[in-house]
């Protein structure tokens, strides 16, 4: 069949031997940990948002926003499982826990497919399925139980007419429908910027932001994980907080990066026995991941390509305009040539250089058949050129 | 692999370049490069070069026209097909890169074309431009993806750099098929030498005709057409016994004002073929018979004024409008001041642009005689339109203002006014 599968491992990965094997299982995105650090009062928040409305058997919604990284999903994992402890222990009313994502649905009205499959294990087209489920919210059920539904990428449940969102957040305030929604997306105005008046409303105003991680809680996160290992330096570790936390404050990226250095300490010190990953190793981990590609890029061009990039930059400060047609830089390119006495490449070869570097996004080139008239912009700015070639041949 | 040798003789002039293509192809077995970009004028040869030369090497591979081909579908289904030869019941069926890529390999598998290089000939390849972005990149690294000994050709008449995209794909070998030399032209006319006569004093001909044709015409099919078309006109005073073979003076004495006059028509075919060909056996005048582009349509009375008064209305500058049409006309010193500041004649720059309300008060004041502004009229304006006498270049609502553009030429509408009896070039702004 034309199914794609991702092709089985020949064997099976060893458990970690060394120090640094166990710290990077441990450092892995996907090994979330039993409780989170640093989001104490999150977790509380939402706990008690969800508990109450168990208890009094009513209906709600809450939306959570956060940039990227910031533990949101994480943490209402966290608190669905904590839930779950305390029903087993008869503390709480049972519920049912449901769970959509925006970005695995192929399309915004098949969360109705979804949703009623999970709750019933019925399969419908998504039209039937809103009926279904519409009917099921809205009628009086005997001993129904409360459900929890946990709503991911909301904004990529938009539609049109907002059918979708309005469903999702109109069944919570039916009087039979017991149905507690969390809807987790990354920005904070959403409600206000793409939802219409009535469907923002039926949001309602319980909201929660997950601010980015300082670089202490991200320095708390990757040492509450090290617990009991012995593997990075302090100053190392803190330097990867700090720059983390000043560019995005993402866990993830914290998180990979302390991975990466990993990886380049045990390949910088082979069989050398136990290592301490330190400052030397982070920062070049740090530079691999926040350094420009396009620089290292312009660096490693052939000399023509170089040459016409300095052409590019040459004819937009002559002429004032970030734009300009092929021909000129042609023109531009050959007198650069002329200067530099080397022998000037035809029209063709310059062509197919332009749109060499047009493939590698250095510069916006459109198609070539417009050719002498194709108007050619950079994707980068001139000053980052002129660096990049700073200690170039022709310089 | 001597059986290209054959080929010398039915394809002179293009030596080189049947060795390049047959060194690119080398042994059935070997790997050839992933595609062939090859490109030259009109009638270089490219298509029969290529064509005659994998019919010869016995080798698999199908011809698609991408003309032919105006969805990518049929492109896919065409290759497919013909590579299978199976029975028409069992046709593939493909609308995707996928699908395609996966139904060749498992053709190469069925016919067992493991150790063969498949070639794959695509002519006219510029259509490929305009085909989904993806066609062109998958062509050209179809062996990559398909993981057999398979080869592209592209042709085409265009250079490759018009080619590339803005995402990039890999480059194919461009190989090029120079024009014909003068001299290479008049060897391969005269390979087609009529069986009764002498090859010298064919190519003697060949060479008359490329005298008179060769500065406008370099392209061998037109030649080669109008060689044959003035051939009898030539051998004619040999039938009639007035010369002989060898009296070549007078021979292209003969045929030169023939020759000269065929010069006007080349490409146009003006006068079919069969026409010409009639013609000179007839031997009438060539200039008699009305040519195929006639300058005159039959129209209705208010239409020729209508399209004379468009005609105006396109060429005169609107400013010009008061001194042509008001009742007392004079000329005053203001207007013969303008008439100087005028720079380039509007005949060069072509028709502009004008309202319907110009239109109608040109024609109103040129027109002789009561005229009612009936339905008759409107309609009489679209249907100009309808026949591409007029133009309509902006809006497409006919209430809301709509603007035309006279589209014939002045000796056109000299000759519609002289039928009416009116003096167009006293009412042209160029011509006062």
């Amino acid at each position: 069949s034309a199914t794609p599968i991702i092709p089985k491992r020949p064997q099976q990965i060893l458990s970690p031997t060394s120090a640094l094997e166990e710290a990077r299982a441990r450092l892995h995105v996907s090994a979330v940990p039993d409780s989170l650090p640093c989001r104490e009062k999150e977790f509380s928040d939402i706990y008690s948002f969800v508990e109450s409305k168990l208890y009094d058997g009513t209906g709600g919604c809450m939306y959570i926003s956060g940039v990227p990284g910031t533990g949101k999903t994480a943490t209402v994992h966290e608190v669905i499982r904590t839930l779950e402890i305390n029903v087993e222990e008869d503390d709480l009313p049972k519920f049912k826990y449901l769970e959509i994502n925006g970005m695995k649905l192929t399309e915004p009205r098949q969360a109705y497919v979804q949703l009623l499959k999970e709750l019933t294990g019925q399969k419908a087209t998504p039209d039937h399925a809103a009926d279904l489920l519409n009917k099921k919210f809205s009628t009086p059920g005997p001993r129904r139980e409360t459900v929890v539904l946990l709503v991911d990428e909301l904004d990529l449940l938009w539609t049109r007419k907002q059918d979708v969102m309005y469903n999702i957040f109109d069944w919570p305030t039916k009087q039979h429908a017991k149905l507690v929604v969390l809807a987790v997306a990354n920005t904070m105005d959403l409600p206000e910027r793409i939802m219409m008046k009535r469907v923002s409303s039926r949001l309602g105003l319980t909201r929660m932001t997950f601010q980015p991680y300082t670089f202490r809680q991200l320095e708390n996160i990757v040492t509450s994980r090290m617990k009991g290992l012995r593997v990075f330096d302090d100053d190392a570790l803190q330097l990867a907080a700090r720059k983390v936390a000043a560019v995005s404050g993402d866990a993830r990226r914290a998180l990979d990066i302390c991975r990466r250095s990993t990886e380049i300490a045990e390949s910088l010190h082979k069989g050398k026995g136990e290592i301490l990953v330190g400052m030397l190793h982070v920062n070049t981990a740090l530079e691999e991941m926040f350094s420009s590609p396009k620089i290292v890029a312009i660096r490693n061009l052939s000399a023509q390509e170089q040459l016409f990039l300095r052409a590019v930059v040459a004819e937009f400060q002559r002429t004032g305009v970030e734009e300009s047609e092929f021909s000129k830089l042609y023109s531009q390119h050959l007198s650069l040539c002329r200067f530099e006495s080397i022998q000037p490449p035809t029209t063709s070869e310059l062509a197919g250089m332009c749109s060499r570097l047009g493939s590698m996004r250095l510069l916006l080139v459109e198609h070539g058949r417009q050719d002498l008239y194709m108007r050619v912009r950079l994707n980068i700015s001139q000053d980052d050129v002129l660096y990049a070639l700073r200690d170039t041949e022709f310089s | 692999m001597e059986d290209w040798r054959v080929l010398e003789d039915t394809v002179p002039c293009r030596e080189k370049e049947i060795e390049n293509i047959l060194a690119l192809m080398g042994q059935k077995d070997q790997m050839t490069p992933a595609s062939v970009f090859i490109y030259g004028h009109t009638a270089t040869g490219k298509s029969h070069v290529v064509n005659s030369l994998l019919k010869i090497s016995q080798v698999p591979y199908v011809l698609v026209n991408c003309v032919e081909c105006y969805s990518s579908r049929f492109l896919y289904e065409h290759i497919l097909n013909n590579l299978s030869h199976t029975n028409h019941t069992e046709q593939y069926r493909c609308d995707n890169m996928n699908d395609f890529i996966r139904s060749f390999q498992q053709i190469i598998e069925e016919k067992n074309y493991k150790d063969h290089t498949v070639y794959i000939v695509l002519d006219k390849a510029e259509r490929l431009r305009e085909m989904e972005a993806n066609i062109l990149p998958s062509f050209l690294r179809i062996q990559e993806l398909t993981q057999c000994n398979v080869c592209v050709m592209f042709i085409s008449e265009i250079v490759w750099d018009k080619f590339r995209s803005g995402t990039g794909s890999c480059e194919p070998y461009i190989l090029q098929f120079p024009d014909y030399s003068k001299d290479d032209l008049m060897k391969i006319m005269s390979l087609d030498c009529p069986t009764d006569y002498d090859v010298d004093f064919y190519s003697n001909f060949t060479n008359l005709v490329l005298s008179v044709f060769h500065l406008v015409c370099r392209d061998l099919k037109e030649l080669r057409h109008l060689t044959m078309l003035n051939f009898d006109k030539y051998i004619e005073p040999i039938q009639k016994g007035e010369a002989t073979m060898n009296d070549s003076r007078k021979l292209w004495r003969n045929i030169e004002p023939h020759l000269r006059k065929a010069l006007q028509t080349v490409y146009l075919r003006e006068v079919s073929s069969a026409q010409w060909e009639k013609l000179q056996m007839e031997m009438s005048s060539t200039e008699s018979t009305a040519m195929l582009s006639r300058s005159h349509v039959e129209l209705p009375f208010y239409s020729k004024y209508l399209l004379i008064a468009a005609y105006i209305a396109s060429y005169n500058p609107v400013k010009s409008d008061r001194r042509f049409f008001k009742k007392v006309s004079k000329m005053t010193r203001r207007a013969a001041l303008m008439k100087k500041k005028e720079r380039a004649s509007n005949h060069l720059l072509g028709p502009k642009p004008f309202p319907l309300d110009r239109l109608l008060a040109i024609f109103y004041s040129i027109v002789e005689g009561r005229v009612a502004p009936t339905a008759n009229i409107f309609s009489q304006i679209t249907s100009l339109v309808s026949i591409h006498l007029l133009g309509q270049t902006a809006g497409d609502d006919q209430i809301e203002m709509p603007k035309y553009k006279c589209l014939i030429s002045l000796d056109f509408i000299r000759s519609v006014s002289r039928t009416v009896n009116f003096d167009v070039l006293s009412h042209l702004y160029d011509f006062m």
